[in-house]
């Protein structure tokens, strides 16, 4: 430690911390800074930050000089105040002078006019500067973000924060002497630089040259400079599960910023283009506001009956099914700002005119609606789910929670359906999400949630292997992390059949057919055993049955797998030893394996080569399966799926329930022991389900057969779905609730990292539209369930009762970070990475499953030539519900395409943007292409984000056999030009 | 990544080009390092440097479009637009200019046909731009035609000059 004097007090630092950062740490954050911001690397070329030491000839950068034992500094000295006024004077030689107020004496806008306010800086008069303003014009830029460099200062945050936190590398600084400027890729577009919209450069930039436009266009300066109050939130998308800051006027969202990057968040201050913005779903237009009952059901002495038409009419409306929307023509994507001015891009405002906003629900939906009472709709949903229990059994009711909603809402949710009405038939989106992952953990180490946390990948480990995982699209903030993580120098290597961004900066990409994941992981895993790489101590004191591995994979050498897969057998041994040499390798995986008929299989490979290297149980050797929705986690961990109670207590245990029962102070015998139905079994004719309830889920996009799903939801008895807007599944429904968003509650949410964190709330329910949470609690307590819960915070008080590994959790401590689960005691600190000593299996043992390779079930063919893959882009969130509807994102990308190979494209006559028929042996669809050298010859990309171009119709509903996923990942096609 | 991969390129680094390219990185610790060779390659391929050419050159060497557009328009040797077949640089530092340059320059631009400094004459022959100093003071001015050092140039010397390299 060093001990030095700033401004008169003591200070003691690390001898390698700068001035700067020991004044900060003692407290004294008044060193004025521009160039430097916290995390970014230092460059010191502003010069504001010099301060005199005692016995130094010139005055030294506080931000760039490292504390020395003895030293004296005074930060406000004479010569250093004037400096830093001669500093900020040329700086406003180059500064709008109009965008100072009062000459720049008062209301600083920004962080620079802070200073210039309290140096009491007067800038030039216009007339007798010298130097022009720098590019006032605002260069090309998007309604997201644009661009007015009239008031850049040159601090070059923008361009580090893109390169250093981001990894994408957009900005640099061009030219030079007076015309040195921030430069946007080499053409000034930030597309085709790369840029991800994130908004990083936004975040960091203190004059606001680089800024948002949503806000602008919608909310006054005023508004948007003081907003009624700034709430801590949780992103609504990825599993990441980001901090936000929601600034609030109006009782709207106005701007979404992240929290200080100093603070503890799982972003570390970062947010994707999704989480900044796409927060304003919650106020497009098509918001529903008041509940909604089918034309034809009306109230007669006092029960509701149905006396509209019956047979197949009884559920339709006036709209295409989404089989039939497949066919229709689209329109080619949007015009790319290439080379353009924004200002003769499209504005926000005029967004019907244009093909953006396809998305929003087309008028002719609500006809068969009419607007009810909030008494009215609960009055009905609770009659008819009463009655179908009655009259068949609570079995022939289901219900689709949701990963989208909170672990309170998940848990009143799922209390009210096994409580009231008696069923276990209640699951939600993990069944077509990581539901193969828990299948796969829980046989081989009884656990169902990431080992580890993802500071640790950035933080720790060597050897980064990721595998079916788009990170940098589909969890953009965590992909940054493995970015930094890789720019440290950890090596990466990546298992996909896509040249995705990670996959191209991967030191290893092994680029495998689809669906021959277990070949490889096999193949890896044989070389491993036969160089004697494996974690000998590891297999020996905390595995079993290593034996009947090792014979499984003995046959499937490198050269084997290099037939299968098509990748060199060299190239999987090298893979294979340097995920074994480690020493801290992390296991990552996603939809890329889950999403598959063996899916269960893919993944155990994977989890026995990982537990055969010994790669678990230590800070840098994690195993992260990256969760797809922002509470899929929760949602689980709630019980919100057909086996289990919270905590993952079994349904089947009599002592088990009895405990549930006790809590909830209803019988034992009202609850049942039978595992219910899943996703995928209940969206079937012989599953006798008649009547459900749908909150925050749209199957009828998701359903890995839509055309079957379409029809089985028509023929429901009852169907009441509890959502924002009507969707596609809600247009089917008998009564539909108007829910609440992210920005209107508050309640607890779980991340891919078993981080349980609290979002406040910030925006007013538009008309009158109920809290989620306040709607189950109300029906809840019609079906005749004692629900006395008030608030989402009493809720949390009774799941901490009955949720062992929960039990420390209060909201007052989830306040700030967050707390990792197992949270036992009140006084734990959470656990940030699980299985340092023991699997909390009966012997503490993890055991090998051995899984031979299967090819999949569909392979391409002379009918059917094409492999074709499905998944997320950055841009958009599963079926669409919220993104198409957040202008700034469906302005990115309007419409569906199909990402096809230059190559392949050419032979079949393809062009960028035109419209190719895409066909496999179950249906077809049109689309329009894009070409990409992303996508391996022979296969093609569809996103499921498009109810046009609905990827579902297409894929391969055959089921893994213990999860019951379906194949969304594989489905043979054949393309042909459209014209 | 750029989701849109349309326009036909012809790269640069290929066949030859990409030889010379591979020999230049074996003189270098990185390939970051070689940058500068490779933008001379470029240039002399193609005469000048294109925004597509600059986004060939980075994904070469593993650097973003950014740094190297940043690299190139710090120096004023690489051409960022076409340039004449013949390509004039006058001094016009102060030592030179008190010696006349400026009227250097008005004469070059008139017998040479390229309307303004930077821009290309209409038979696509010539292009005159500005340097500073190019360390020939003493025999003021000095003119840089291509690759060949010309001093103590006058405005009466000028037609002979251009028509020499006609
Ligand atoms: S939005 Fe993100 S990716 Fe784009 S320039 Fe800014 S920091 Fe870079
Ligand atoms: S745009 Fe902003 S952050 Fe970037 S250099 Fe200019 S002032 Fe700094
Ligand atoms: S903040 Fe220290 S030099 Fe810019
Ligand atoms: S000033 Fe012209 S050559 Fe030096």
């Amino acid at each position: 430690m060093t001990t030095l004097t700033i401004d008169g007090r003591s200070v003691t630092a690390d001898p390698d911390r700068t001035i700067l950062e020991a004044a900060r740490a003692a407290g004294m954050s008044d060193i004025p800074t521009l160039c430097w911001y916290p995390k970014l690397p230092i460059v010191g070329n502003c010069r504001i930050c010099l301060v005199s030491v005692e016995g130094q000839p010139k005055l030294l950068p506080a931000c760039a000089t490292k504390v020395a034992d003895g030293m004296v500094v005074n930060t406000e000295s004479h010569a250093a105040v004037e400096n830093r006024k001669g500093v900020l004077r040329l700086l406003l030689e180059r500064y709008p002078a109009d965008h100072l107020r009062n000459g720049g004496r008062v209301s600083p806008r920004n962080e620079f006019e802070q200073y210039v306010v309290r140096y009491g800086v007067v800038p030039t008069p216009v007339a007798e500067r010298d130097l022009a303003l720098r590019h006032g014009d605002e260069r090309p830029g998007d309604p997201m973000i644009r661009h007015d460099m009239s008031t850049c200062i040159l601090c070059t945050r923008c361009v580090r924060a893109c390169e250093d936190i981001q990894v994408v590398g957009v900005l640099d600084v061009g030219l030079r002497g007076e015309h040195t400027e921030i430069i946007v890729g080499a053409d000034g577009d930030p597309d085709r630089a790369g840029c991800t919209w994130c908004g990083e450069c936004v975040r960091v930039c203190p004059t606001g040259a680089i800024f948002e436009v949503m806000p602008r266009e919608r909310f006054t300066p005023e508004q948007i400079r003081h907003p009624a109050k700034v709430v801590r939130s949780v992103c609504p998308y990825c599993g990441v599960g980001c901090q936000l800051d929601l600034h609030v006027a109006d009782g709207k969202v106005a701007r979404v910023t992240s929290p200080d990057i100093e603070l503890n968040t799982p972003n570390q201050g970062s947010t994707c283009v999704k989480g900044r913005f796409g927060y304003d779903f919650p106020q497009h237009r098509d918001r529903l506001t008041r509940p909604l009952i089918r034309k034809g059901w009306s109230k007669q002495r006092g029960r509701w009956a149905w006396q509209g038409a019956s047979g197949p009419d009884r559920r339709g409306g006036p709209w295409r099914t989404i089989e039939g929307e497949g066919q229709t023509e689209k329109p080619a994507g949007p015009p790319r700002a290439v080379g353009k001015s924004v200002r003769e891009l499209p504005l926000l405002e005029r967004l019907d005119l244009d093909i953006r906003d396809r998305g929003a629900t087309p008028p002719s939906w609500y006809e068969p609606f009419r607007e009810a009472t909030w008494d009215e709709a609960l009055e009905l949903v609770a009659q008819e789910l009463s009655r179908i229990k009655r009259e068949r059994s609570g079995d022939a009711l289901a219900c689709f929670s949701s990963a989208k909603c909170s672990n309170e809402e998940n848990y009143v949710m799922m209390r009210m359906f096994r409580a009231a009405l008696g069923t276990n038939n209640i699951d939600h989106c993990t069944r077509l999400c990581h539901s193969t992952s828990v299948a796969a953990m829980q046989r081989a180490l009884n656990t169902s949630a990431a080992s580890g946390s993802m500071r640790e990948i950035e933080e720790a480990c060597n050897v980064i292997f990721i595998a079916g995982a788009n990170t940098t699209e589909s969890h953009p903030v965590f992909g940054a992390a493995i970015k930094r993580a890789h720019e440290r120098g950890a090596t990466l290597i990546v298992a996909d059949p896509r040249k995705t961004e990670l996959a191209a900066r991967a030191d290893l990409h092994l680029q495998m057919q689809p669906g021959t994941d277990v070949a490889l992981f096999n193949a890896m895993l044989g070389h491993i055993l036969a160089r004697g790489l494996e974690g000998k101590r590891f297999v020996a004191d905390r595995t079993r049955d290593f034996g009947k591995l090792r014979d499984s994979v003995r046959a499937m050498t490198p050269e084997v797998a290099a037939k299968i897969t098509g990748v060199p057998a060299e190239k999987i041994k090298r893979a294979a030893e340097i995920y074994a040499r480690g020493p801290n390798t992390s296991t990552l995986w996603a939809m890329g394996l889950t999403q598959h008929a063996n899916g269960t299989d893919l993944v155990t490979a994977l989890l026995n080569l990982m537990l055969a290297c010994g790669m678990i149980g230590r800070w840098g050797a994690a195993m992260l399966p990256i969760r797809g929705q922002n509470n899929v986690q929760g949602a689980s961990d709630m019980g919100a799926i057909p086996f289990v109670y919270t905590d993952y207590r079994t349904v089947k245990d009599p002592k088990i329930r009895d405990e549930y029962a006790r809590a909830w102070g209803v019988a034992p015998e009202s609850l049942s022991l039978n595992e219910g139905l899943m996703v995928t079994e209940i969206v079937k004719e012989e599953s006798g389900v008649r009547g459900m309830y749908i909150m925050g889920e749209n199957p009828i996009i998701s359903d890995p057969d839509i055309a079957h799903a379409e029809h089985w939801f028509r023929e429901l008895e009852f169907l009441a779905v509890q959502d924002l807007f009507l969707t596609e599944t809600a247009r089917y429904a008998d009564v539909v609730l108007p829910g609440s968003s992210f920005a209107e509650k508050t309640g607890t949410f779980v991340n891919t990292e078993r981080r349980i964190q609290l979002a406040h709330r910030a925006a007013d329910l538009p008309g009158q539209a109920r809290g989620d949470l306040e709607i189950l609690i109300e029906l809840s307590n019609r079906l005749g369930l004692k629900t006395p819960h008030r608030s989402a915070e009493d809720v949390m008080r009774e799941i901490v009762r009955v949720t062992p590994s929960w039990r420390g959790v209060t909201y007052e401590r989830l306040e700030g970070a967050g707390l990792q689960y197992p949270v036992p005691t009140s006084d734990s600190p959470g656990t940030a990475f699980l299985f340092d000593v023991r699997f909390p299996t009966a012997d503490g043992k993890a055991s090998f499953v051995p899984v031979e390779y299967a090819p999949p079930v569909e392979l391409p063919d002379e009918t059917f030539p094409f492999v074709m893959n499905t998944g997320r882009q950055l841009y958009h969130w599963h079926t669409g519900t919220m993104t198409r509807r957040a202008a700034g994102l469906d302005q990115r990308e309007p419409t569906p395409i199909m990402e096809i190979h230059p190559a392949d494209a050419a032979a079949l006559g393809l062009g960028d943007g035109d419209p190719a028929r895409v066909t496999s042996r179950r249906n077809s669809l049109t689309i329009s292409c894009r070409i990409s050298k992303r996508v391996a010859r022979g296969q093609v990309f569809v996103p499921f984000h498009f109810r046009e171009a609905a990827a579902n119709l297409l894929t391969n509903p055959v089921l893994d056999p213990y999860a019951k996923m379906a194949e969304l990942k594989c489905c043979a096609v054949r393309i042909e030009p459209v014209d | 990544m750029s989701a849109v991969e349309t326009q036909e390129y012809a790269p640069v680094f290929t066949g030859k080009t990409l030889e010379r390219l591979q020999e230049i990185l074996t003189r270098y610790p990185t390939k970051q390092a070689a940058l500068l060779p490779a933008l001379w390659l470029v240039q002399g391929e193609r005469g000048w440097i294109s925004d597509r050419n600059m986004v060939e050159v980075g994904e070469v060497l593993g650097l973003t479009p950014a740094y190297v557009k940043g690299v190139v328009t710090f120096y004023t040797m690489y051409h960022q637009h076409p340039v004449g077949a013949n390509f004039v640089q006058v001094c016009t530092t102060s030592p030179c200019n008190i010696c006349g340059a400026e009227d250097v320059v008005k004469a070059l631009l008139a017998h040479t046909g390229a309307k303004e400094l930077g821009a290309t004459s209409p038979d696509g022959q010539w292009t005159v731009i500005e340097v500073e100093c190019l360390g020939a003071c003493g025999f003021a001015t000095p003119v840089l035609v291509n690759d060949d050092f010309v001093e103590s140039v006058t405005p009466e010397r000028v037609p002979e000059l251009v028509r020499k390299y006609k």
